[in-house]
């Protein structure tokens, strides 16, 4: 007899881990101690990151939209993850593929728009298709979901990763945090291993390459430096076979048939045949796995013939991408204050890193054999779960901490076209910093904003973020005005700008107008159309999300109270425990606005309460690392009386 | 802001940095976002804020060159290129010279030279520092400020030598 799961209807919301990869996206959760990732009916954990759109019914995402790509090349949309945050001029546009793009209409935000069944969708769109999907799977497997991990590259840029944010938004997933693949890679590796050490992890994905070094001391993922490449992966190596494809088809038919090197020769994404570029780059991914195995493979073009390969062949054409995440990894060392010889590990991690002279090159930068025992396509959802599980209270919440980094520097455009760094690569995040400007003219009565991010110090030379005005300063003479500006980058890796003018005291936190990514008005409204019945929905939603704020935060709350009546001052608590019983009574109620009144009302009445818990917490975590010195010492002294008694 | 308050050490140059990291960690553990993700906005807000605080603070400290333009701050000696009085022509000029040789061995692509006058600068780096480290404990500051706009040439020579190496 087998026992059926009864699922018990009062489980709370279980977190889940996202991997929203280039190729393929798979969910996972923690299952008692491990994290698992999440089967579909067929058994299949990977999920295809492929969209199709069709002009009537539904939107297909997964395998079967995969199976149709090659029918339907226009409108089935395959690594969407190359085109999030970036804009509709991006050289991504122009590489080989087969779409069809838009050009954004004036007053537009600038992203990237495919023309698909004969409307216009975002990346953003495109990718909340694939989590939606995602989600369901862990609905079925699950019941309720809670909120969500979502991993993306440790390379990608504010606009990469606020666009990462608002699919998930747009998907109706809380997003608990986003965090870095190979920090969550990691993650899943230092639970698995339990041993301290330095690490690099070698991220080559689909599109998109990372390589992170950090120290792993006790539960604590210290990263050190990050390096990367968002356009960079197994898509690239596809496309320098496709090419190879191309080269050989011509070849075979250059004496014969002239309408067919006419279509082989053809590369304008504007003019190329769509069904021939999907077909071919299939063809060639299929090449490149069978690779792994074989030293030769042959493919067969449907009505142009039979093309080969060698392995060597395919490892000189690759070999350029390699030598680029080479360099990559030497610097990420360089900037981590280390040698390859003062790693203890190097962990492998995406689908790409099955190619045998990945590996081999791997190696020979790294001077060690790479672990790679965990299933490189999985090992990244896995970490994810991990920390969704920990953020969401559970599992060894005390011990483990990733403290990760910024990848590339940010700053502010100052005269003459020069970056100022405000915050350089790899600072560890959360952080803030502030820098002062002045004025160049009398009487200047705004500054004009423009916040990059980028290495180079040209503003050219680096990606455009934002653009601000501060305006209504009163006129003085050029160089009294001073103009304050203060970053401060989340635990998300996403940076927020305020600007304030101190002689004045004019005040503005950034309503950032991203130079390539959607305003919250666009996101709205996409929410809108998304939904069946637009703001009724959209009402109804955000109640529910209020409320499970409201639960969150009231319990949250009552433990403080519990755990720390000492430090309360007289009356606070009464005045605490009205503002929990008038939140508790709006949640119960049917208005979104008031429940968010309410648990203004009581933010602020518990405000000071939580700073004397704040300051307790500092002073215990500094006095604590005291005791351990103390102990320490202790230690060594009895080390040198051992010694004594030895001699 | 005083990173040395925020981290709770002592105000000093030569910082122990491997404690100021541990300092840094156990800080990171009590006040991290992911700490505070269940808790209510306020507390929450207060937690960032402290975070940030320490993070900006270690970064300070970990850097000779910030960690000393932040102890001339809190003794009331104003820094930044401008303020600082002008290196001597001496140095000024030895300063040329030394640029004049790394761009000569870098035409040559003399990397054994650019080596050797790396290891120099950066011997004379920790020189410095220890100079840094000496006037601070003495109290004596003004006296050792010019060794600050030292620190930056020896900083920003080895910022060359490192991107000669890479190419």
């Amino acid at each position: 007899m087998s026992l059926l799961e009864i699922f018990d209807p009062k489980a709370p919301p279980r977190p889940i881990g996202i991997d929203l990869g280039t190729t393929n996206s798979l969910v996972a959760y923690v299952r008692g101690e491990r994290p698992v990732a999440i089967a579909d009916c067929d058994s299949e954990v990977l999920l295809p990151s492929v969209v199709a759109y069709y002009d009537s019914g539904p939107v297909v995402v997964g395998r079967r939209a995969k199976e149709e790509a090659a029918e339907r090349p226009r409108d089935t949309i395959v690594s969407v993850k190359r085109f999030m945050g970036r804009g509709a001029d991006d050289p991504e546009t122009r590489r080989l593929g087969p779409y069809s793009f838009v050009d954004p209409k004036p007053g537009e935000p600038n992203v990237v728009r495919f023309e698909v069944a004969g409307r216009e969708v975002t990346p953003v769109e495109v990718s909340a298709e694939i989590l939606r999907a995602l989600k369901l799977l862990a609905q079925d497997e699950l019941r309720t979901v809670g909120g969500a991990v979502i991993t993306v590259p440790a390379y990608f840029d504010d606009a990469q990763r606020q666009a990462t944010k608002d699919a998930a938004r747009l998907a109706g997933l809380e997003v608990l945090r986003l965090i870095n693949e190979p920090t969550a890679a990691a993650l899943a590796y230092g639970l698995e291993k339990k041993q301290n050490g330095t690490f690099a992890v070698y991220d080559l994905g689909g599109g998109t390459f990372d390589v992170t070094i950090l120290v792993l001391d006790d539960g604590v993922f210290q990263v050190k430096s990050t390096g990367g490449d968002s356009a960079l992966g197994g898509d690239d190596m596809d496309r320098l076979i496709a090419e190879e494809i191309f080269a050989q088809l011509e070849r075979d038919w250059s004496a014969t048939d002239i309408a067919k090197v006419a279509d082989l020769t053809k590369r304008d994404p504007k003019t190329r045949k769509p069904q021939l570029v999907r077909l071919v780059l299939d063809a060639a991914r299929k090449m490149k796995h069978a690779l792994t195995e074989a030293q030769e493979v042959q493919a067969e073009i449907e009505g142009y013939g039979t093309v080969r390969l060698t392995r060597e062949r395919f490892e000189e054409c690759i070999l350029p991408l390699l030598e680029r995440t080479g360099a990559t990894c030497k610097r990420a060392l360089k900037d981590a204050g280390l040698k390859a010889e003062d790693l203890d590990g190097v962990i492998l991690v995406g689908g790409s890193t099955r190619v045998p002279a990945v590996r081999a090159y791997v190696k020979k930068i790294f001077k060690k054999e790479p672990l790679g025992d965990i299933d490189p396509d999985q090992v990244v959802a896995l970490g994810a779960a991990v920390q969704a599980d920990l953020l969401a209270g559970q599992g060894r919440t005390d011990e483990v901490l990733l403290l990760d980094v910024i990848p590339l520097s940010l700053g502010i455009e100052v005269g003459g076209g020069v970056v100022d760094k405000i915050l350089p690569r790899n600072t560890t995040i959360p952080s803030g910093a502030r820098a002062t400007y002045t004025t160049q003219e009398d009487n200047q009565t705004g500054f004009e904003i423009h916040v990059v991010q980028g290495e180079r110090e040209m503003v050219a030379d680096c990606r455009s973020l934002a653009r601000f005005t501060l305006k209504g300063i009163p006129p003085m003479p050029a160089g009294l005005a001073k103009l304050e500006v203060t970053f401060e980058v989340d635990a998300d890796g996403l940076l927020s700008v305020r600007a304030k003018e101190t002689t004045t005291g004019i005040e503005q936190t950034v309503a950032v107008k991203p130079s390539y990514g959607l305003d919250d008005e666009a996101v709205e409204n996409m929410l809108m159309d998304a939904l069946d019945h637009g703001e009724d929905d959209l009402r109804l939603r955000r109640l529910a999300e209020n409320r499970v704020e409201a639960h969150r935060i009231l319990g949250a709350t009552k433990k403080a109270l519990d755990a720390d009546a000492a430090l309360l001052e007289p009356g606070e608590k009464d005045r605490i425990g009205a503002a929990m019983a008038a939140l508790e009574g709006a949640a119960k109620g049917e208005d979104p606005a008031k429940i968010h009144a309410r648990i203004e009302d009581l933010d602020a009445a518990s405000k000071e309460f939580a700073g004397r818990r704040m300051n307790r917490a500092i002073a215990r975590a500094i006095e604590g690392k005291r005791v351990d010195e103390v102990e320490k010492s202790v230690e060594h002294a009895r080390g040198v009386e051992a010694a004594h008694e030895q001699r | 802001m005083d990173p040395f308050a925020t981290l709770g050490v002592e105000r000093k140059f030569d910082v122990d940095l491997a404690a100021l990291e541990k300092t840094h960690r156990e800080l990171s553990r009590a006040l991290h976002p992911d700490k505070f993700v269940a808790a209510p906005p306020g507390e929450r807000r207060a937690a960032l804020e402290k975070a940030v605080q320490v993070n900006e603070s270690w970064r300070t400290l970990r850097d000779p060159i910030r960690r000393a333009e932040a102890l001339f701050s809190l003794y009331g000696i104003a820094v930044g290129e401008t303020n600082e009085p002008k290196a001597s022509p001496e140095f000024l000029m030895e300063v040329m010279e030394r640029r004049e040789e790394l761009a000569e061995a870098r035409a040559r692509k003399d990397l054994a030279a650019v080596k050797k006058m790396a290891e120099e600068m950066a011997a004379r780096s920790g020189e410095a520092e220890r100079a840094l480290a000496d006037g601070f404990a003495r109290g004596d500051y003004a006296s050792v400020l010019p060794r600050l706009g030292e620190l930056r040439f020896y900083k920003r020579f080895l910022e060359e030598v490192s991107a000669i190496e890479e190419e």
